[in-house]
């Protein structure tokens, strides 16, 4: 187990240089110009190339990348170009924090929903309950964020007067229930639907049966031997899930006025502020790195079947 | 279904949303004065003014400034801030008169060439430390430090003498800057120019406090010790900027005890419906149903000045089909603005025919525009090298954007050049800093989706920084000596009705080379502010004036 943990993290440098090479090639060899961005109308290419030197922007690009990874190594991502004077991780880490409460925020809520709704549903297997719900749920992911925002905030905010419009407050805040509801919902459908069909999967194994053979009663059956396996695939989708929840969308962020990184890696990308793109998929590769290690481990710990050597 | 849907504003709000983001998207030049539009409250559930009634608070949206150094600032979102936390020698008052600011009194040399400015013995940091002479030297300095890589030091300040050689490293100290005494500042220029003075109200001329600017590294902006009326208590990125009263303030201080600007966005409309900002603009969308007098905020509208900004279509002039003049004559013939203004753009922008947008200096009615007329189009087209559509090359205008919807002006204007004309016109959409690229490279035929936004109220700004064929930001090649000639002269004539008069010629002169496609004006923009707040004025361009607004309560 611990070997193979080591092996996994061992390959974490090289994916980050590939992925970081890739990021910085790309950005640098691929038109646009963060000095022309930041000139915008006053643009004159001699103090361009002044700009372009005072920001080592000048430099051969492998210098460049050299530079950038020896700093971020050391946990320095450098300056923002776009954001002067900032470093990078002061803009990148506290958005990203944002982003990921409020995605934490919309997990609890839809695995909060979903679980129980999903593994409800899954006995009530052939009545109409079962698509109903299914249905509904569908419904509620279908329905565009662009739409359900407005509209929750019209009945929320304007007509009942129960929250305010937007902002941010952190998670204990008022202001916290509209995205909650907006973005926990459209969730619940595939957690809905994942555990429905693992609890039926589950429910028409041997050992269940076997379970209730030797007489334990429903409630036992279900909490002890159903729920237990049915979990195993929920627990993998909702690790690989993590990495994603460092960022938020730049709709969502807009409309709600959540300072979240979403917006801001749009914009970065926009004015070709390099610092801040190459770390914003640094420290996402890592996440995605870790978020897939953590789904391999608590496989083992759901399932003593799995091992891993 | 389209009235249905209008009614609730929700819905709308999305749209206004899209809208404005295409805006910022399209043309960074344009897009500022939207944010102006978005903004303040009295706060139902934010923190600061909920207990005491008594203090005086202004609540609006705002937008993270990519920088709060005044020295490095050229977006219209920081400098709406640095001008309330900071200051120069002179500034421009709410009708954009120029006035004294720090400097209390100048004078100008016979030559007009030297400038000697007292400077107001009452002014005062924030930390309550005397402005002197020496501050103003030393941050000119640090405003064209090569070090201090500011992208706009040459363009506000390169008029001084010796200037360019400190931006080029090849001097340590602005030779034309001297110190007379503890309160008096020269400043020398290279050559007579009348719009010297309004050029030192941009940031880039402000003064800061040496000790400020080295104490930290580069985050003293977190902490800056300004001369403004408003210090600047609290900056959280993403989140939100408090700015508090600066009681010292050497003019008159705020009314204001407190300004919160809420950077995290949402939705303005509903924000101030529900009383947690102060302002928003209005857009498109909730404007039909704001004009209603029964509506509720019907009686908060306010109507908002345009600001000075032109929006065209430019093209390579060097390049066929465009170096034929009578073609592109016929396409500014061929488009009919007056009918896309109205139908198309709900009157929220206004067609124009010439460079400079009405109520700037040197704006006139006598100028005469090339004005809808297909009759004349098509026989200007015939007389041109390019009637044969056979022959005609393959013309692509581009326009910065990333996906959906190319400018639906644009389109209709495609649209009109086929009808009337027979002439076909490809769009090419492009992000915006890969146009801005090729723009600078002048690798364009033929370009949109772009515009020019007054820096100071003198025609200079426009017609000058545009047309002059030696001019950076002359990006179709637009080349004409007597028009060269004609700017030359007015840079240095000192008789206000004289050197409008030579603008004006150029401007006739532009119009009749059909240099560009003048499309629009910005239109009167509509606004909501809450009627407690007193004294805020829209104004056309960034100004520091928050000091002027009161909270009646």
């Amino acid at each position: 187990m611990w070997r193979y943990i080591l092996r996994r993290i061992s390959w974490v440098p090289f994916l980050l240089l590939t992925v970081s090479a890739m990021t910085f090639v790309f950005g640098h060899y691929g038109p646009g110009d963060p000095v022309e961005v930041m000139m915008g109308s006053k643009f004159d290419p001699e103090t361009a190339e002044r700009l372009r030197a005072s920001l080592g922007l000048d430099r051969p690009v492998i210098v460049q990348y050299a530079d950038y990874m020896w700093g971020a190594v050391q946990g320095d991502f450098g300056e923002s170009l776009r954001f002067r004077g900032r470093s990078v991780s002061s803009l990148l880490i506290g958005k990203m924090w944002v982003s990921f409460q409020v995605n934490l925020v919309a997990m609890i809520v839809s695995v909060g929903v979903g679980l129980p709704l999903g593994f409800w549903v899954a006995h009530k297997q052939g009545s109409w309950v079962d698509p109903t719900t299914v249905l509904i749920t569908l419904v509620f992911m279908s329905i565009p964020i662009m739409v359900s925002i407005p509209i929750i905030l019209w009945g929320t905010c304007l007509k009942l007067n129960l929250v305010p419009c937007s902002g941010w407050g952190g998670i204990f805040d008022l202001r916290m229930i509209v995205p909650a509801i907006t973005m926990g919902l459209p969730g619940v459908a595939g957690i809905v639907r994942l555990m429905r069909s693992s609890t039926l999967d589950t429910l028409g194994q041997d050992f269940i049966r076997t379970a209730r053979a030797k007489g334990l009663s429903s409630a036992q059956v279900d909490y002890k031997h159903v729920l237990k396996n049915a979990l195993i695939p929920i627990v993998t989708v909702l690790s690989f899930s993590l990495a994603g929840m460092l960022t938020t969308g730049f709709i969502t962020e807009r409309l709600l006025g959540i300072p979240g990184v979403g917006d801001f890696a749009i914009q970065s990308v926009f004015n070709r502020d390099y610092p801040v793109i190459m770390a914003f998929t640094l420290i996402l590769s890592v996440a995605f790195v870790i978020a897939n290690l953590i789904a391999d481990i608590a496989y083992t710990f759901v399932d003593p079947r799995i091992r891993f050597t | 279904m389209n009235n249905f849907i209008a009614k609730f504003f929700p819905i709308s709000i999305i749209f206004v949303l899209l809208f404005s983001l295409h805006i910022s998207c399209s043309s960074n030049e344009l897009s500022e004065d939207m944010n102006d539009l978005n903004s303040v409250s009295e706060p139902k559930f934010s923190s600061a003014a909920i207990n005491n009634s008594e203090i005086k608070v202004f609540t609006r949206i705002w937008n993270d400034p990519p920088t709060l150094d005044p020295h490095l600032t050229g977006d219209n979102t920081s400098a709406a801030i640095i001008v309330e936390v900071f200051g120069g020698l002179v500034a421009f008052d709410t009708s954009l008169n120029l006035i004294p600011d720090l400097a209390e009194s100048w004078t100008i040399s016979e030559d007009a060439k030297t400038y000697t400015f007292k400077i107001r013995e009452n002014a005062v940091f924030h930390d309550g430390k005397k402005v002197t002479a020496e501050d103003f030297k030393w941050s000119f300095n640090r405003a064209v430090d090569p070090n201090t890589a500011s992208p706009i030091a040459e363009t506000y300040l390169g008029d001084i003498v010796g200037v360019k050689d400190v931006i080029k490293g090849n001097s340590d100290e602005i030779a034309g800057i001297s110190v007379l005494d503890e309160y008096t500042l020269q400043i020398k220029i290279d050559s007579p120019k009348a719009y010297f003075l309004q050029k030192l109200t941009y940031p880039t001329s402000y003064v800061l406090d040496q000790d400020n600017v080295n104490s930290g590294k580069s985050n003293w902006t977190d902490f800056p010790n300004g001369t403004g009326p408003f210090k600047l208590t609290e900056y959280k990125i993403g989140e939100q900027i408090v700015l508090e009263r600066h009681a010292d303030y050497h003019l008159e201080p705020a009314k204001l005890q407190k300004i919160i600007m809420n950077l995290a966005g949402g939705s303005s409309m509903a924000m101030y419906e529900n009383d947690e900002i102060d302002i928003t603009g209005v857009g498109l969308f909730d404007l039909e149903r704001i004009k209603d007098p029964n509506d509720p905020l019907n009686s908060d509208l306010v109507i908002a000045n345009p600001g000075f900004s032109i929006s065209y279509i430019g093209f390579n002039i060097m390049e066929p089909p465009f170096d034929d003049m009578n073609f592109r004559k016929a396409l500014n013939h061929a488009i009919d603005k007056e009918l896309i203004a109205k139908e198309v753009m709900a009157d929220l922008l206004v067609p124009a025919y010439g460079i400079l947008p009405p109520g700037f200096p040197g704006y006139s009615d006598d100028l005469e525009g090339l004005r809808y007329d297909p009759d004349l189009a098509k026989q200007l087209l015939m007389k041109s090298k390019y009637a044969n559509p056979e022959t005609r090359p393959r013309i692509v205008i581009t326009i910065p954007g990333s996906g959906g919807t190319p400018n639906l002006d644009l389109e209709v204007i495609i649209n009109m050049w086929f009808e009337n004309l027979g002439v076909e016109v490809e769009i090419q959409q492009v992000e915006w800093a890969t146009f801005l690229n090729d723009l600078n490279r002048e690798r364009f035929q033929a370009f949109g989706g772009l515009g020019w936004e007054a820096d100071y109220p003198d025609p200079q700004d426009f017609l000058d920084i545009l047309f002059h064929s030696e001019s950076d930001k002359n990006n179709g090649s637009y080349s004409n000596d007597k028009v060269d000639s004609l700017l030359e002269e007015a840079r240095i004539e000192s008789n206000i009705n004289e050197r409008l008069n030579l603008y004006n010629q150029v401007e006739q002169i532009v119009i009749n080379d059909a240099a560009w496609i003048p499309l629009w004006f910005e239109g009167e923009g509509h606004v909501l502010i809450k009627p407690h707040i007193q004294g805020y004025v829209i104004t056309p361009m960034t100004i520091s004036k928050m000091r002027y607004v009161d909270v009646n309560n």
